[in-house]
């Protein structure tokens, strides 16, 4: 049967099928992308924290704007050689579109790397400091971690004497990391008292393992088994026994609501003991000797004495320096300390001379030294320009919160080089991945800077976590490369298998490819929108 | 719609112009944003900066949707089906926007000081 309206159009709409479809599904996809827009909105006007205004590079996305507006030119024209049947100009100008969503793919990918390997720091006083962390060595080598990824200077070190598990939770791969840690270290985990549980119902309890008996995870297997089966074992008797005496608790109560005589239900624990099974819910491993165990920040929450694990695995032991080394620290940034001194009444530059990172290290000092001259300069600049209000008294233009605030990598490079801010001289190709640490490094513009665990608030890479502007940040340019990549290979699809169609019914390829190009003009839209609000607002 | 191969060739004119114009408009909002001189309103980002810099982003999307897209030709179908889309994005984000006078966020609201 021959599909009707896929060239010509409906009589009553005056449109052929496909077109029909694709302002359906535009319609929603509007509805989409207006949702994250207002989403963000909101966040911003609701955010607690200074919003990064114009944080992100602009050039990449200005040449990705370009390559989008490009590419809905060339989308256009090839729709338009196809209408006059001019094939090798179709092929010409729907290359290059699908060429231009290769670039914006690539610079995004580009971009996308460059947060991901961009630690972030909040430090409990609300400084943040920005950089990238350095690499654990052991022997000039680089530590390896399971997956064969280079360990970064992030670790929480312990001296373990004692493990103990959650028999239900425990997560293999971390046991299996315990055990590889402890060989490494020529120490071994034994477990720390015998091990005995009653397995069958009436008998006396037996010995599950011995002290001494060494970790392994079947060991841990046959605990989980035994603590899985007792439980269920032991569920089964306390449900019939509550059963039991709210039976006798009702017929006792005749006419009485449940809530009433609730409090007299209660079962007859002693009675029902020797029945029970033991549930063996954790099991203790002592290390011997104690050794140091190091452990990811994001799978324990450490403390000296005891920490725990996500897994609740439990780690006895004293907790070391463990700091968070940054290899090159490329921004400090005090607006959020600022924006929390205000709010509780302080002066925002008293709060910072007082902050862990001023007080402590010394280039911190000196960066935020050097930053108050340029915002003084800055103030003379505005005051020079535009004046000062008469009524106020208050220059009519004033330094933003970035520019006092902020210390960021291309400030460090300007005191380097020894010119004011924005004098400083960045390569193209520092524009579009950040400085270029290594020919900086001769010149030290980036301080190395050690943070001690207890100063860490909360840290992350430039990732969704960091903050609601990442989040969105990559919602929204997540979402659109999407369609970025489903729209190129649809245009891709007309340029290398259309030549078939366009033999047979040309005007079905046309209207096919005037399709794909609606679409991808609505990308191009997206985007439109997308550059503005997340790079330079 | 341009549908003989003369109004195409005319009409291909047309976007040229108008991808020329969006080119501008990108290069204007970028100017105004990182070009201290050309800053509009306070110094740094404001509202001033917010609205010329959404008025263009509005403009060029008009452009895309109304020239490219073809909509300011289209049946009248389109239109239903795609500004019940917009209708719908503008009320709901209408709705939203009630939660900020909402007494929730306000921490003296049910303590009755």
């Amino acid at each position: 049967m021959e599909i009707p309206y896929v060239v010509t159009p409906r009589k009553d709409t005056g449109l052929f099928n496909s077109k029909i479809a694709i302002w359906l599904f535009l319609a929603s996809e509007v509805m989409l992308f207006g949702g994250f827009f207002s989403a963000y909105v909101f966040l911003r006007l609701g955010a607690d924290y200074p919003w990064p205004e114009r944080t992100l590079p602009v050039l990449p996305g200005l040449i990705n704007t370009f390559v989008l507006i490009g590419s809905s030119v060339t989308v256009v024209f090839a729709w338009a050689a196809l209408k006059m049947r001019e094939w090798r100009k179709f092929q010409f100008f729907m290359g290059i579109t699908v060429f231009c969503a290769l670039i914006f793919m690539i610079l995004k990918g580009v971009e996308y790397n460059v947060k991901f390997h961009h630690q972030a720091l909040r430090l409990t006083d609300y400084s943040v400091i920005e950089g990238h962390l350095g690499k654990e060595e052991e022997n000039g080598k680089p530590v390896l971690d399971h997956n064969g990824k280079e360990v970064e200077e992030n670790l929480i070190f312990i001296e373990t004497e004692k493990v103990t598990f959650n028999t239900v939770r425990f997560h293999k791969p971390w046991v299996e990391e315990i055990l590889t840690q402890a060989e490494h270290h020529q120490s071994k985990l034994v477990l720390a008292a015998d091990l005995s549980a009653v397995t069958q119902e009436g008998q006396p309890a037996e010995v599950l393992a011995k002290a001494g008996d060494p970790l392994s995870i079947e060991l841990l297997n046959k605990i989980q088994k035994s603590y899985l089966a007792a439980r269920s074992h032991n569920a089964a008797y306390r449900t019939a026994a509550l059963r039991e005496e709210w039976k006798s608790a009702k017929a006792a109560n005749p006419g009485k609501r449940g809530w009433q005589i609730a409090s007299d239900v209660n079962i007859d624990a002693d009675a029902l003991a020797p029945k029970l099974l033991t549930e063996v819910s954790t099991v203790t491993f002592a290390v011997n000797p104690p050794a140091r165990f190091d452990f990811h920040p994001r799978d324990i929450k450490e403390a000296d004495g005891q920490s725990r694990m996500r897994d609740d695995t439990v780690i006895g032991g004293k907790l070391l320096d463990s700091p968070m080394v940054f290899h090159y620290v490329d921004a400090i940034d005090f607006q959020f300390l600022a924006m929390k001194a205000v709010k509780k009444g302080i002066d925002p530059i008293v709060a910072i001379e007082n902050s862990w990172l001023i007080k402590n290290e010394a280039f911190a000092k000196e960066a935020w030294e050097w930053n108050k001259l340029q915002v003084a300069k800055i103030e003379k600049n505005l005051i020079d320009k535009y004046g000062i209000n008469k009524k106020t008294g208050k220059p009519n233009r004033e330094p933003t919160s970035k520019e006092r605030y902020r210390i960021g990598w291309k400030d460090f490079v300007a005191k380097a080089d020894g010119v004011d801010r924005d004098k400083e001289k960045i390569k193209l190709k520092e524009e579009f991945m950040g400085p270029d640490y290594s020919e900086r490094e001769s010149k030290e513009t980036f301080p190395h800077l050690s943070v001690p665990r207890d100063q860490i608030g909360f840290a992350a890479k430039f990732t969704p976590a960091w903050n609601t502007y990442y989040a969105l940040y990559f919602t929204i340019t997540g979402l659109h490369g999407l369609h970025v990549i489903g729209g190129a290979l649809v245009l891709a699809y007309y340029l290398f298998f259309g030549r078939k169609m366009y033999m047979e019914n040309p005007e079905w390829l046309a209207n096919r490819v005037e399709i794909g190009g609606l679409f991808w003009h609505f990308v191009d839209l997206v985007w439109i929108f997308v550059f503005p609000i997340l790079y330079l607002m | 719609m341009a549908d003989t191969p003369e109004a195409i060739k005319k009409s291909v004119r047309t976007y040229l112009f108008v991808g020329g114009i969006l080119f501008l408009g990108t290069i204007i909002t970028v100017l105004v944003a990182t070009v201290p001189m050309l800053d509009v309103g306070q110094h740094g980002f404001d509202k001033w900066d917010c609205i010329l810099g959404l008025t263009i982003a509005t403009t060029k999307a008009f452009l895309v949707a109304f020239i490219f897209m073809h909509l300011n030709h289209e049946k009248k179908a389109v239109y239903w089906l795609f500004g019940s889309g917009v209708c719908m994005v503008c009320s709901l984000a209408g709705l939203t926007a009630l939660a900020l006078g909402d007494p929730i966020f306000d921490n003296f609201f049910y303590s009755g000081h």
